[in-house]
Order: structure tokens, then C-alpha cells, then sequence
């Protein structure tokens, strides 16, 4: 492979990637969540990054940045108070992939102008080398093993990417791995310095040589199996010292290549002829060169985005940020999102994500959900399945902030659900509460008998309190419900905030007209206080009856909602 | 709150029950230092008046009215030695109304001091009720009908259950000075319907209430009294209604209005938090489903998440009548649902009823229930109490017709003093 060709292909990749990173850097400033965020140009958030950057740096609060630098970017310290195996399991890849980086990668421009003695192939280089790799492959493992067992409730969510990117980063590893390897215990590596630096491929005049480094430095030649013979292991060695010792330790401090090479053994020959070390090379520096260009499409582009959006935190003042800010921060924090899941694993909702089999309502899915709906604003245009998902999701969330508590890398999550659900009420899909709104209980009634089979979910098992008549047969109409609901006396002020009394939906009920309670707004307007239950002569539920019917409107007038869009 | 209870505990009395017996037994039984659980929730309150009756009408054919209510007892023990009342002696009655009036006081629902007498209120309907126990609320229209002073009757446009006009067009003929006026309720003008409790809350607030006075102020004329639908506050009644009368300057009294009222609801608030200050402990959710006694009586709870057990030294059944579901008529026969216990009742179903819906000697089935001892311990089938321990009281007890004698808080108050003073001794000689 020619230096050139490698040259060129690396600053290809390398351009590539940096206008993948640039276009990913834009977005923090395109995209638009939230409705606040629609109405604010690209040159304001512009300004606002930068001046705010600027303010940061020549304030008093520039400790404040090293202090999130040091604590949070280098040393993770949310994470480590979260779960100390993914910690050490992160600061493995993190510090063995930059060190291989640093060391390996970018010997040339570093290692050499740091340590001018630096060959690959002497301790300590040739140990570290295995040791970056084999405590990256650790942490990977670790990592792994911690986010293995997840119930099929709460999948784990992926960018298109991210496969292919964890399958290079595996290549790149086992590659290197397995070329160095090869390079061990491959003759022809042997001969290639020979010739280098003896200018002889001969076997014969290289016996001594040979028989000390098929001893001691694991080559694989056919022809030296089994006990050297110690005359031309003395002759050797002295060779050896001359020609070999200062730029070659013994491989055995290779501590992952060397046991593979052990094993490669007795295949070496096949594998130099088909030229192993070549296509090993390509495989190794290639995948580097790709996973360079998939880097910002990956959520591995985490590892740009989080440092940002922590700097960002540890630089902002204790104040609110501007609207300006804010939109920025939403943005970028869709790309800081590592997909790491701690937050589904304690959102309060996941019990009911899990009971409705609906992962949409887990943190980590509608974060990419309300980045999807921002950059493609009409892809919940229709009210379907999907859309419905999406919006269960947004408004099932209690609001009550342990994924922002918990987020590792500092997201601002509630503030991010907020904005998402503006965007989901712009897009038609507003909360239960609001789109059954849209027709009169009585109109929601005609609906529901216009299309048969919609009063089905009605009388399924989920309905035990209103599908009973003994539930509220002992009513007797005093309307005691309705003079201590609070919804009812403040009802007064808004016209038609109460449709129906809490007795008259009862009453209602008893009448067998479920379909006619279920639009009322007193159903949806309940603040279910239980002052209406408690206070009832009769002991009747009204409350859990007023919650039961709003959970059956859900589903019942939701249905047919879907059905009214237009194909 | 309910709570559940976490270690094993025999209570002194287990009260079934949370109507005005109930809770004059949790009450009685409380201040005398036993520990007391009660099981059900306060609703059935909320059908009171507010009004404690003590007994006004006997015999009830010939309707003859009293005046005093010791007479009319004296009167019952000596006609119907089975009434409960004829079981329950003036001492103990007086007792009885003393500590439960002085409670509610206590609570926020002042009454009127207790006479002996018996005194006509002015109704909703524009009949006079006699009644003993008489709200301070509602206490100056007592002595407003009484003298038939000229007096001015108020009501809110959208408050449907109370029409100053009809009570006006009831008693005007023999009450000259009478007038009536209709307001707007200061901030629901909007509004096409209102609610009393809705009413009584938004008065307890200073501005809601000096715009009612000012609206009331212009209309007062020659009116030496004013009456108001009995929504004068809810918590602090007696804070608005002073209020009222001091900016009015004439007195000022409540009219009490159709049940479920707001005078129920104080009530019924006043006896949760008279309860509760004096350490009964409540299992709002809890009915009992069966009970075993032996040394102690062990109920079995339902609608108690889990389900559990609670043991007494002494039960008090006051679950009430039909609509408290402490009797319940099948086809043919009452029955008593939680224990079991025997229903005293007419031979057959066809004489429940009397032929006339309005006889003044009223219907049978009015007089059914538990037949007890003469400190109410109700009879097993063989006519023997059916467990020392077991006390009934209140309108379960057979041989009453509260309503028609207008004794129903006599019947709950005396019989619940009566239970509790018997209670008291047993324990004691333990």
C-alpha cells in the first residue's frame, strides 16, 4: 500500500469527517424544539453560543468550567454516582481508546516527538500497545455486561449507524490485534528485515539468526521446531545484539498478540502466502478510516457532543437561560444523549411503558421521537397508531424530573419534554384532556354509535367499576358529589367548563348511556380530589368511576379520532 | 386518614357505623378513656339538618305535639315500655346532649344553649319543625317566627333547592311582616345553577361576604330580622354568620335546606374532627364481612386493601336502617346483613305497608329492627343477648318511627350514652 495513497485517503477521511461534524454542529443551531424555539433566527442562537461562550470564558465563572472539565468530562463523575461498573467500564474505552489513539495512532506526530527512542515493537510501547487495546476491549465488555439484561419492555435505542460503528471499532481492535499476530510469527516479516538491515534472505546464512528468534521471539519456521541447537543459539544471539536488540523486545510482553500468535503457528506459512499481513493492515487502517466518517453519525458522537453540553452546564450562569439558549441547548442535547438507558431504568412511568408495551414513553425513545418530529414537522400529520404512540409517550410523562436528575451527561430532559409536547400540540396532538375537547360529549356519543364495534372497549375486563351496575345503583341523586367538587364551583366562571355534574354522570351511568358520560367534560375537567368519594352517602366510587371512564374515553374516542383523518 | 392497624390489638369497642349514632358512641366511649375504633365512613351525616331532635310528636296517630321532651319521654316510657327511648332516663339523656352539643362547640358548630323546651324552625318547605338542639346559626329565627316579627327572607337566583317567595307564599298569611327578595350570589353571575356548599365556602372569604352585605344592606327596610338559605359558611359558620349580623345589625339566622345540606356537611365535619381530637381511630373504607366472639369479638374487615382482622371487648352495631343498609329488605323478609342477628318485623310482607301512604299511625315496617335488652344488647333467636358484649343502637332498634316522632338524635344520642355507660361498667369489672 503506498504512503501516498494512504495519505490521501486518511485526509479524505478526515474530511469527510469534519464536514460530518460540521453538519451535525449546524443542527444545534437548526433544528427547532419547541414552540418557543420556532420563533428565533439562526444568527440569534449563533450569537447568543458564541457571546455566551465568550461571557463564560472571560467571567468568574471560568473555574466553574475547569471544574466541569476535570469532574464531569474527564472524570464522569455522574455516571460514577450512578452505576460504578459502567463507569469504569466507560473510563476503560475512554482512556485505553485514547491512549491507542495518542501511543498508536498518531505515533508519528506525537509518541516520536515525546519519546525519540519510540519503536512499536520495544517495552514499554509493544506492552501498553496491548494493554490500551485489551482494557478497551474490557471496558466494552463491561459495559456491555451492565446493559445486557434489559427487559424486551425497554429496548435499548439506536441510531442507523451505531451497529455498523460498533462492528468497525470491533474490527479495528481484533485486526490490530491479529496483525500484530502475524507480524510475530510470520518467516517473511523475518526476511523483510533481514534483507533490511543484514541484505540477506538466505535461510541458510540466517540459521543463527533464525534460531534465536524462532526461540525467543515466537517466528514460526517450519524448519526449527523443537529444541534449538545451543552453538548457533550463542552465534545468533550475538548477531542478535548487533543487528535486532535495540529496536525488538521479546514479543512475550505483548500479552493478547503473542498467545494468538502462538496459535496462528502452524498456519503462518498459508497465511504469508496469501498475504495475511497486507490485508490485515488494509482491514485495520480502513476501518479506522471509516469509522472516522460514520463517527458523527453514530451516537458515538456523544463523545464530541457531551463534552460541549457539560462545559455548557458548568459555564452557565445560575440564572434561566435565553430562549435563545435554551433552543440551542435542546438541540445539542439530542446529539449529547449517549443512548445509554439509565434514565428509562428509572423513569417513574416505566411500569406503565411496560404494561402498555409502549416504549415511546421511556426517556431515551422520545428524546430521538421529539428530535424526529422537529426536523420532519409533518411526520405526525396523521392520526394513526404510530402518532398515537408517539403522543402517549409525551403526555403520559409525569413531569416528575429523575431522568433530568439522573441524565450522566447533564441533559436538561424535562425541560426537553415541555418542548416537545408544544411541538406535539402544534402537530395535532395535543393532551387527552384537550382533543376531546374538539367535539361536545354529545357529538362524541354520536360518533361512537356511527361506527360499530367502538363501545366494544367499553365493556372489556379493564372496566370492572363502570361496566357494574351495583357501582352506582345506590345512588340516590342527593347530589352531595357535586356540592363538594371544587371542579363544579369553579366551574362557574368559564362557560361550559362543566358540562355535566358529577350525580349526572352517575345518573348517566345507571341509565346504561356510558357513550354519553365519556366526552362530558366534567370526566376530563376532574381533578379527582376524592372529595366527591369520600363524602358519598352511599360509599359509591365516584372518583375511581370519573378516572375508569376518562382511561375508557382514551381508548374508545381515541379510536375514533383515528378513524375520522382522511386517508 | 385510614390506617391500618400493624400490631395485634384488642380495642376496647369496635363502633360499626358512622352515622349520628356511630359517632355519639365513638364519641361517648372516646371521653370516657376506652379505646375506640370505628369502622365505615361519615356520609349518612350528610342527610342530617343539622337539628337534634330529641322527641316531639307522641302519639304519633294523633300527632300530639310537645313542648317539653322530658314530658313526651315520661309520656313514651309509660305508653311503650319497648320504645328504646322509654329505656333511656332524663339524666342520662340530658348527659348525653350536654357532651355531644359541647363537642361540636368545640369543633367549630355551636348550638344554642339547651332548655328543656322544644322549638319550632322555620323549613325550606315554610313548616314549622319542632326540634330541640337548635344551631346558633339558625337559633334567631326561632324567636323571629315565634314573635312573627317583620322579617325579610333572602335566596340567590340559581340555587334551586331554596325559594324565599315559597316560604313566603306558606306562611305569609299568618305572618304579616314577611318578605322575600332574590339576589345575585356575588361572583356567579355567569352561573345557571348554583350548588349551597359551593356557596357557603366562597362566603367564608371577606370579599364574597361584604358584597352580599352590600347587597342585602338596600333591602333591609323595616325587617327586624334577616333569613338566609343555611349556607352561611362551612367550616366557620359561626364567624360568617357574626359577620352578617354585625354589618346587617338585625339578627340574622339560617333557614335549613333540603337534605344533602350544607348544615350536614358541618356536621359531619364537626364529628370527624370531634372524633379524631380524641383518639378514635377510623377505618373509613373498612366494612365488616363476619365476626366470631368468644373472649373478645374478632371481625373480619372487607374493602381493607390486604383484608384483615380487628378485636373488641365490645362491638357497637349503628349501622343505621335501609338506607344505611344496617337493615335490608329482601321479598319477603328483612334482615340484619352484618351479624346476622334477628329482625323484629311484621308477620308478613303484606303488612309492612299500611293502605294509606299518609296514615298518621304510620307503617310497620317503620317500626322493625333489633329487639334488645334494656341496655340495647340486641336478642340472638332465643331471645337472650347474643353476646355480652354486643351492643346495637340508634334507628337499627326495633319499635321506634323516628321520623314520624321526630326523635331520630334522641334514639342515636340516648341509646348510644346508654351502651357506652353499660360498656363502661363491664369493663371495668373485668
Amino acid at each position: 500500500m503506498s504512503a501516498t495513497f494512504l495519505r490521501m485517503a486518511l485526509l479524505v477521511s478526515l474530511g469527510l469527517c469534519a464536514l460530518g461534524i460540521l453538519w451535525r454542529v449546524s443542527t444545534w443551531f437548526r433544528v427547532r424544539i419547541g414552540p418557543d424555539a420556532r420563533t428565533i433566527p439562526l444568527h440569534r442562537r449563533l450569537s447568543a453560543a458564541v457571546g455566551g461562550a465568550f461571557a463564560a470564558l472571560f467571567s468568574r465563572r471560568t473555574p466553574g468550567i475547569l471544574k466541569a472539565f476535570v469532574l464531569d468530562v474527564l472524570l464522569q463523575r455522574r455516571l460514577f454516582a450512578d452505576s460504578k461498573v459502567r463507569w469504569l467500564g466507560h473510563l476503560f474505552i475512554l482512556a485505553g481508546f485514547l491512549l491507542l489513539l495518542v501511543m498508536h495512532g498518531l505515533a508519528k506526530l506525537v509518541t516520536l516527538k515525546v519519546f525519540p527512542a519510540y519503536q512499536a515493537t520495544l517495552d514499554p510501547f509493544l506492552f501498553l500497545r496491548n494493554l490500551f487495546g485489551a482494557v478497551t476491549v474490557l471496558g466494552v465488555m463491561m459495559v456491555m455486561g451492565a446493559r445486557r439484561h434489559r427487559p424486551a419492555s425497554s429496548p435499548i435505542v439506536r441510531r442507523p449507524g451505531d451497529r455498523i460503528f460498533t462492528a468497525l471499532l470491533a474490527l479495528v481492535l481484533v485486526s490490530g490485534f491479529l496483525l500484530e499476530a502475524q507480524k510475530v510469527a510470520s518467516p517473511r516479516a523475518f526476511y523483510r528485515m533481514t534483507k533490511e538491515y543484514l541484505d540477506t534472505t538466505d535461510p541458510e546464512e540466517t540459521l543463527p539468526l533464525r534460531t534465536v528468534w524462532a526461540a525467543e521471539y515466537g517466528v514460526a519456521f517450519p524448519d526449527l521446531q523443537g529444541t534449538p541447537d545451543p552453538d548457533k543459539l550463542a552465534e545468533g544471539r550475538e548477531l542478535h545484539n548487533d543487528a535486532c536488540a535495540s529496536c525488538h523486545t521479546r514479543p512475550t510482553s505483548a500479552f493478547v498478540s503473542y498467545p494468538i500468535s502462538r496459535a496462528m503457528a502452524p498456519v503462518v506459512e498459508t497465511l504469508d502466502e496469501a498475504d495475511a499481513e497486507r490485508w490485515l493492515n488494509y482491514l485495520h487502517v480502513f476501518a479506522c478510516f471509516l469509522g472516522l466518517i460514520l463517527l458523527p453519525f453514530t451516537r458515538f458522537f456523544h463523545a464530541l457532543a457531551d463534552p460541549v453540553s457539560l462545559l455548557a452546564n458548568g459555564a452557565a450562569s445560575t440564572g434561566p437561560l435565553s430562549p435563545a439558549a435554551r433552543a440551542t441547548r435542546r438541540a445539542l442535547a439530542t446529539d449529547a444523549c449517549v443512548g445509554c438507558s439509565l434514565c428509562d431504568d428509572r423513569c417513574s412511568v416505566a411500569p406503565i411503558a411496560r404494561h402498555l408495551g409502549n416504549p415511546a414513553l421511556l426517556p431515551s425513545h422520545k428524546l430521538l421521537a421529539t428530535r424526529d418530529l422537529a426536523l420532519h414537522p409533518h411526520s405526525l400529520d396523521r392520526v394513526d397508531a404510530h402518532a398515537r404512540r408517539v403522543a402517549e409517550g409525551a403526555w403520559l410523562c409525569t413531569t416528575c424530573g429523575r431522568c433530568t436528575e439522573r441524565c450522566p451527561v447533564g441533559l436538561d430532559l424535562a425541560d426537553m419534554w415541555d418542548a416537545g409536547k408544544g411541538d406535539l400540540a402544534h402537530a395535532g396532538h395535543p393532551a387527552p384532556a384537550q382533543w376531546v375537547q374538539e367535539r361536545t360529549a354529545l357529538e362524541w356519543a354520536d360518533s361512537l354509535g356511527a361506527s360499530p364495534g367502538a363501545l366494544d372497549v367499553l365493556r372489556d375486563a379493564a372496566s370492572p367499576l363502570s361496566a357494574h351496575r351495583e357501582t352506582y345503583s345506590a345512588c340516590v341523586q342527593c347530589q352531595t358529589c357535586t356540592n363538594v367538587c371544587p371542579v363544579v364551583a369553579h366551574g362557574g366562571e368559564e362557560p361550559g367548563a362543566i358540562d355535566l355534574t358529577p350525580q349526572k354522570v352517575m345518573n348517566l351511568l345507571r341509565l346504561g348511556m356510558v357513550d354519553l358520560a365519556l366526552g362530558s367534560r366534567m370526566v376530563w375537567n376532574c381533578a379527582t380530589c376524592y372529595q366527591c368519594q369520600e363524602h358519598c352517602p352511599e360509599g359509591i366510587r365516584v372518583t375511581d368511576v370519573m378516572l375508569e371512564l376518562r382511561g375508557m374515553a382514551y381508548r374508545s374516542l381515541g379510536q375514533s379520532r383515528e378513524r375520522r383523518q382522511p386517508e | 386518614m385510614t390506617q391500618t392497624q400493624t400490631e395485634p390489638k384488642v380495642w376496647d369497642v369496635a363502633v360499626v357505623g358512622a352515622g349520628m349514632a356511630g359517632m355519639a358512641t365513638a364519641l361517648f366511649a372516646a371521653e370516657q378513656g376506652l379505646s375506640v375504633l370505628q369502622i365505615g365512613n361519615g356520609g349518612g351525616l350528610l342527610f342530617a339538618s343539622g337539628l337534634l331532635d330529641l322527641l316531639a310528636v307522641h302519639p304519633i296517630a294523633s300527632r300530639r305535639l310537645w313542648g317539653s321532651p322530658f314530658d313526651a319521654l315520661a309520656a313514651i316510657r309509660r305508653d311503650q315500655p319497648d320504645h328504646p327511648l322509654a329505656r333511656v332516663d332524663d339524666a342520662t339523656m340530658r348527659a348525653a346532649y350536654e357532651s355531644f352539643t359541647s363537642a361540636l362547640g368545640a369543633a367549630g358548630l355551636a348550638y344554642a344553649p339547651l332548655d328543656d323546651r322544644n322549638h319550632l324552625v322555620l323549613t325550606s318547605l315554610g313548616t314549622a319543625k319542632p326540634t330541640y338542639g337548635v344551631p346558633r346559626t339558625m337559633a334567631a329565627g326561632v324567636a323571629a317566627m315565634a314573635e312573627r316579627v317583620p322579617c325579610l327572607l333572602l335566596d340567590f337566583r340559581g340555587l334551586r333547592e331554596f325559594s324565599a317567595r315559597q316560604i313566603v307564599a306558606t306562611v305569609g298569611d299568618t305572618w304579616p311582616g314577611l318578605r322575600s327578595a332574590r339576589i345575585e350570589f356575588p361572583g356567579a353571575e355567569a352561573s345557571s345553577e348554583l350548588y349551597a356548599a359551593h356557596l357557603a365556602r366562597a362566603l367564608e372569604s371577606h370579599e364574597t361576604r361584604d358584597k352580599t352585605i352590600a347587597l342585602v344592606k338596600p333591602l333591609l327596610g323595616d325587617a327586624r330580622a334577616v333569613g338566609f338559605p343555611a349556607v352561611l359558611g362551612l367550616g366557620c359558620s359561626g364567624v360568617v354568620h357574626a359577620a352578617f349580623q354585625a354589618a346587617l345589625g338585625v339578627p340574622v339566622f339560617e333557614i335549613p335546606t333540603m337534605p344533602t345540606s350544607v348544615p350536614g356537611l358541618r356536621l359531619m365535619d364537626a364529628l370527624e374532627h370531634a372524633v379524631v381530637a380524641r383518639g378514635v381511630h377510623r377505618l373509613l373504607r373498612g366494612n365488616v364481612t363476619s365476626a366470631a366472639f368468644d373472649d373478645t369479638a374478632v371481625l373480619s374487615l372487607g374493602g381493607v386493601p390486604g383484608g384483615e382482622t380487628v378485636s373488641a371487648r365490645a362491638v357497637v352495631l349503628a349501622t343505621g336502617r335501609f338506607t344505611g343498609r344496617g337493615l335490608v329488605a329482601g321479598q319477603q323478609r328483612i334482615t340484619e346483613p352484618v351479624l346476622g342477628l334477628p329482625v323484629q318485623q311484621p308477620a308478613s310482607r303484606e303488612t309492612w305497608h299500611s293502605r294509606d301512604f299518609l296514615d298518621p299511625a304510620g307503617h310497620e315496617v317503620n317500626r322493625a329492627g333489633l329487639r334488645t335488652d334494656s341496655v340495647f344488647r340486641p336478642f340472638d333467636a332465643t331471645g337472650r343477648p347474643a353476646w355480652p358484649g354486643l351492643f346495637a343502637v340508634g334507628s337499627i332498634l326495633a319499635g321506634q318511627d323516628w321520623m314520624r316522632e321526630k326523635c331520630g338524635a334522641g334514639i342515636a344520642l340516648g341509646t348510644a350514652r346508654v351502651a357506652v355507660d353499660q360498656i363502661v361498667r363491664q369493663l371495668g369489672a373485668r
